[in-house]
């Protein structure tokens, strides 16, 4: 009975959600989901250019709770190795429980141009588990991603993913997959106050609005505040720490109708 | 002739002094509040506070929080700063320092220039002598006549099929159709204030069988700084305390233009001198000033109206109209009595306090429940405590309050503002009230007047990109987590506003606002079994330019909305009205003049429009239907002593109705004229 309801539940919040067939991506650690033109970080099935600017390794595991229902979470991880060439991305991302999930994995390849922008190509292969057939279904996506540096405080990012609307057909069900358009601008007030906003549109969603600011209080602490609305508008709020070579991100969302969506993110830098 | 003599004879006076200026000043600021909002918005008592500041301007070099917080569109972030610039930087030597405080622009300084003042830091609770009050107090005296020129349905006394009725028996008002008021006050410095305030609305019996004299009299006197005491109210007051989750009877801040002031100032004790005949507290109070504590104790005993039957009733009745012998028999049946006390402690970043209030009704309140008011109190003791905060830490100003009723309701709010460069200033809150939460002094951050069943989070931005532009915006997503009224089932919503300013020069200004709202409305009958609520957008958009030229002064707006019920065709509603104003330069008289006209077919697209109006009025009329509007305002200052306002407004509606308004307010015909005069004598 729990598992149906669970089922029901997911096709129910899938229908009435923007971004809800997007649950196996995971969302950014970039406050109201504002990751598009975030230049200093780059976030698993992202924008994969954000990958360019990287200059040191690093790895970040990522746990995502939605509505306070643990089968509706999305565990993520993710390694990008620059290099002088190109910096290269690994991530992998899994979504929902034992009766239904969808998995996807991704190798990123980006390049910083003279920091006046960056480009990247992401493939990445989908995966879902279906319990009609008892089997799991995939197909291979690619990502594109840039970003562009007008100047040291304002820049423009554009990503997408899936552009050539794959989707997943079995004998008894056509999946969708998502495809995705986004992008952002991020300015920089201050070297310690950034204002990001971004539009996105999912092919059969509403358009998604967002803006966020993120605010650096002290050395090693951050405050973030945004917003994103479609359906309805969702508030975010969110703190960063950074303790030697290790950034810990805490978001939190406040869906009007569904409840409180928290994201908990853990990433380690090489060499800092 | 003789008119012409007089008006000549008192051509000493200037065409606009600072008074009349500050009085604009007020007008404005409020107006921006008030723009937005759908309800009646007590005017007399903000306008009394911001003209007593006005005479006893704040000394900035030595102003406390709570004095710098009685300027209302100052945000908190701007009261800190403040504070902080003359902490850091020692006393202002003159108020064009201010531009050096963060966070503060020329159209902030021009507004703060008639209420404070940079000097020597005075004596505050020096000893009051008699002979100070009379040479230096000030006497003031107010005196109000309103009237609708076309007859209401409840003044036909004599209905036709019953030409031998008694008038009690007709159910109409007792009274005559004007409206009056007298008010005296008495101030001296900012130590002592004193005021008697009488009213009678219209169709309120003056003199005659139900009542011999005014309907309504109020009294007050408040004493600053008189030893440890840092107030003593007597006669009619209200308390603030807190975020006004347990006690704020004052005005209220919410959503408007002034986006970073989202929440009630903590102003404590204070008299009551408004014409508002329910919202004030009866009794007396003091505040104690114990080094760094406050502590307060106030008690309040008086009389309310309610439809009270066997010594139970179904509602508070806030109205003040006592016009008809059903009106009259609710007057003053409940006897409610408030005890109360608070306890404030401040540093220099931090403080803190609690507060708790007690109401005993001798009879008990027992509303007719239904789904949407199935938490409402009923009863006829309430009990209601809680604790608030401020603190200020690096950049980040926190705030917030948590209460709970005696029957264990839990209501919070929190918030933070913050300032992270000095162009940009912004606010996050938070606030969660429970359905069972209903307390009867509550007054804080809400989308509805009422504090209870709603939880949502507000973002507040205000951004100073460039020289002359300023650009403001919130965005508020909200729940009503059980039904409420008009609303059957759990809803949702959402709020967001842009506001960009341009401020061309001194004398030309302008802005653009827009709103979007999108709420929740019943689609399936009232009380149905499985209520079906759907979505019901408006966004509406405004545009207003005022600009001087001499003597003349001119303002523009153009506004308009559209507005969609679920899946049905949009409708829209327009206005636009042309201002003009002029200050004679041979006798002392101003004249206000406006043209306006709307078209606003449907009622979810009426707009509000504030109008000027004479001293201590303040209108803003709701349009809907089709129609236009003028009205002329005249304020004339004979001499030092004396002063008159006048204002004579008309509606004409073009939607070929037959009447104006409905029950015993309609009117018949398409028109509604109003006619207000106001004579003022200080002394």
């Amino acid at each position: 009975m729990k598992k149906s309801t669970l089922l029901l539940a997911i096709l129910v919040l899938g229908q009435a959600l923007h971004g809800q067939i997007a649950t196996v991506i995971p969302s950014s650690t970039s406050i109201a989901l504002t990751s598009v033109a975030d230049t200093h970080t780059w976030s698993p099935f992202n924008n994969p250019a954000m990958l360019g600017y990287l200059v040191s390794p690093e790895f970040a595991i990522q746990f995502e709770n939605r509505y306070l229902l643990s089968e509706l979470s999305t565990k993520s991880v993710q390694l990008a190795l620059p290099t002088a060439l190109l910096n290269t991305g690994i991530s992998f991302s899994h979504f929902g429980y034992s009766l239904y999930h969808e998995m996807l994995l991704g190798i990123a390849f980006a390049r910083n141009f003279s920091d006046k922008f960056a480009l990247a190509v992401q493939f990445n292969y989908y995966t879902a588990y279906f319990s009609a057939s008892n089997a799991y279904h995939g197909a291979f996506l690619p990502q594109i991603g840039l970003s562009v540096r007008f100047s040291k405080v304002f820049s423009l990012g554009f990503n997408t993913f899936n552009p050539f609307q794959t989707n997943i057909e079995t004998e008894f069900v056509v999946k969708r997959v998502p495809t995705i358009f986004s992008i952002g601008t991020e300015y920089f007030f201050s070297p310690d106050f950034v204002w990001r906003t971004q539009l996105e549109k999912e092919v059969s969603s509403n358009y998604r609005g967002a803006m966020g600011f993120e605010y650096q209080l002290l050395k090693n602490f951050e405050f973030k505040v945004g917003a994103y609305g479609s359906d309805y508008l969702v508030p975010c709020l969110g703190i960063g720490f950074i303790t030697g070579a290790f950034l810990v991100d805490l978001n939190c969302e406040l869906h009007p109708l569904l409840g409180l969506n928290t994201l908990a993110a853990l990433k380690y830098r090489f060499g800092k | 002739m003789y008119m012409f003599g007089f008006l000549i004879c008192s051509c000493g006076v200037r065409a606009q002094d600072a008074v009349s200026i500050t009085e604009q000043t007020i007008a404005d600021i409020f107006e921006q509040y008030a723009a937005e909002s759908d309800e009646n918005i007590e005017y007399d008592t903000f306008y009394e506070d911001l003209m007593f500041c006005a005479r006893n301007p704040i000394n900035l070099n030595k102003a406390t929080r709570e004095e710098l917080e009685r300027l209302p569109f100052l945000s908190a972030i701007q009261v800190e700063n403040i504070l902080a610039y003359v902490y850091l930087h020692g006393p202002l030597v003159t108020l064009y320092e201010l531009q050096l405080v963060e966070g503060l622009d020329m159209t902030d300084i021009r507004r703060m220039i008639p209420f404070v003042v940079a000097g020597e830091a005075a004596e505050t609770n020096r000893k009051i002598y008699w002979i100070d009050l009379l040479k230096y107090g000030k006497n003031e005296l107010y005196f109000r006549l309103d009237k609708g020129l076309e007859t209401k349905e409840g003044y036909r006394f004599l209905p036709e099929e019953d030409v031998n009725a008694p008038q009690t028996q007709t159910g109409n008002y007792l009274g005559n159709q004007l409206y009056s008021s007298l008010k005296y006050r008495f101030h001296y410095k900012d130590r002592i204030q004193v005021g008697i305030t009488a009213e009678k609305d219209a169709g309120e019996q003056f003199w005659g069988s139900t009542r011999k004299g005014y309907d309504f009299y109020s009294f007050y006197a408040q004493l600053n700084n008189v030893g440890k005491f840092r107030t003593i109210v007597l006669g009619d007051y209200r308390a603030n305390f807190g975020q006004g989750l347990v006690l704020h009877s004052d005005f209220g801040l919410g959503k408007s233009s002034y986006v970073l002031n989202v929440t009630p100032r903590n102003s404590g004790l204070k008299k009551c001198g408004s014409t508002d005949e329910s919202n004030f507290f009866q009794g007396g109070g003091v505040t104690l000033q114990l080094k760094k504590f406050d502590l307060t104790a106030f008690y309040s005993n008086k009389w309310i109206d309610g439809d009270t039957v066997n010594g139970t009733f179904q509602g508070m009745i806030q109205t003040g109209s006592h016009r008809t012998p059903a009106e009259l028999s609710n007057k003053h049946t409940v006897n409610q009595q408030i005890i109360g006390g608070n306890v404030t402690f401040t540093r220099m970043n931090l403080q803190v306090g609690a507060t708790i209030v007690h109401t005993l009704l001798d009879n008990k309140l027992r509303p007719d429940k239904t789904v949407y008011n199935y938490f409402y109190f009923s009863g006829n003791k309430q009990t209601t405590g809680g604790v608030f905060y401020r603190l200020r830490w690096k950049k980040l100003n926190l705030f917030g309050e948590t209460a709970l009723t005696g029957h264990g309701a839990r209501a919070t709010l929190n918030g933070c503002y913050f300032n992270p460069v000095s162009q940009v200033s912004m606010v996050v809150l938070h606030r969660y009230y429970a359905p069972e939460y209903d307390t009867f002094y509550a007054s804080t951050f809400s989308e509805t007047s009422r504090v209870t069943n709603e939880s949502g989070v507000y973002i507040g931005i205000e951004v100073r990109p460039f020289r002359k532009w300023k650009f403001a915006a919130y965005a508020d997503s909200y729940r009503f987590p059980w039904p409420r009224y008009g609303i059957d089932a759990p809803s949702v919503g959402t709020d967001c506003l842009l506001q960009a300013d341009y401020t061309v020069n001194r004398d030309m200004a302008m802005y653009w606002r827009f709103k979007v709202e999108d709420r929740q409305t019943n689609l399936s009958p009232a009380g149905a079994v499985m209520p079906v609520v759907v979505s019901r957008k408006k966004a509406s958009m405004r545009y207003n330019l005022t600009y001087s030229v001499g003597h003349f002064g001119f303002k523009n707006v153009l506004e308009g909305n559209l507005s969609r019920r679920a899946t049905s065709e949009p409708t829209y509603g327009i206005l636009a009205s042309q201002d003009m104003s002029y200050e004679l330069t041979v006798i002392p008289l101003k004249i206000d003049f406006r043209y306006q006209v709307f078209d606003a077919a449907e009622y979810d697209n009426r707009i509000y429009s504030y109008e000027k109006d004479v001293l201590y009025a303040f209108s803003i009329p709701m349009y809907y239907g089709l129609g236009s509007r003028y009205y002329l305002n005249l304020k004339y200052k004979l001499n030092k002593q004396f002063s008159f306002w006048f204002k004579v407004a008309q509606t004409v509606y073009a939607d070929d109705r037959e009447s104006v308004g409905s029950g015993k307010e309609a009117i018949t015909g398409n028109r509604k004229t109003d006619m207000r005069l106001l004579v003022k004598w200080e002394f």
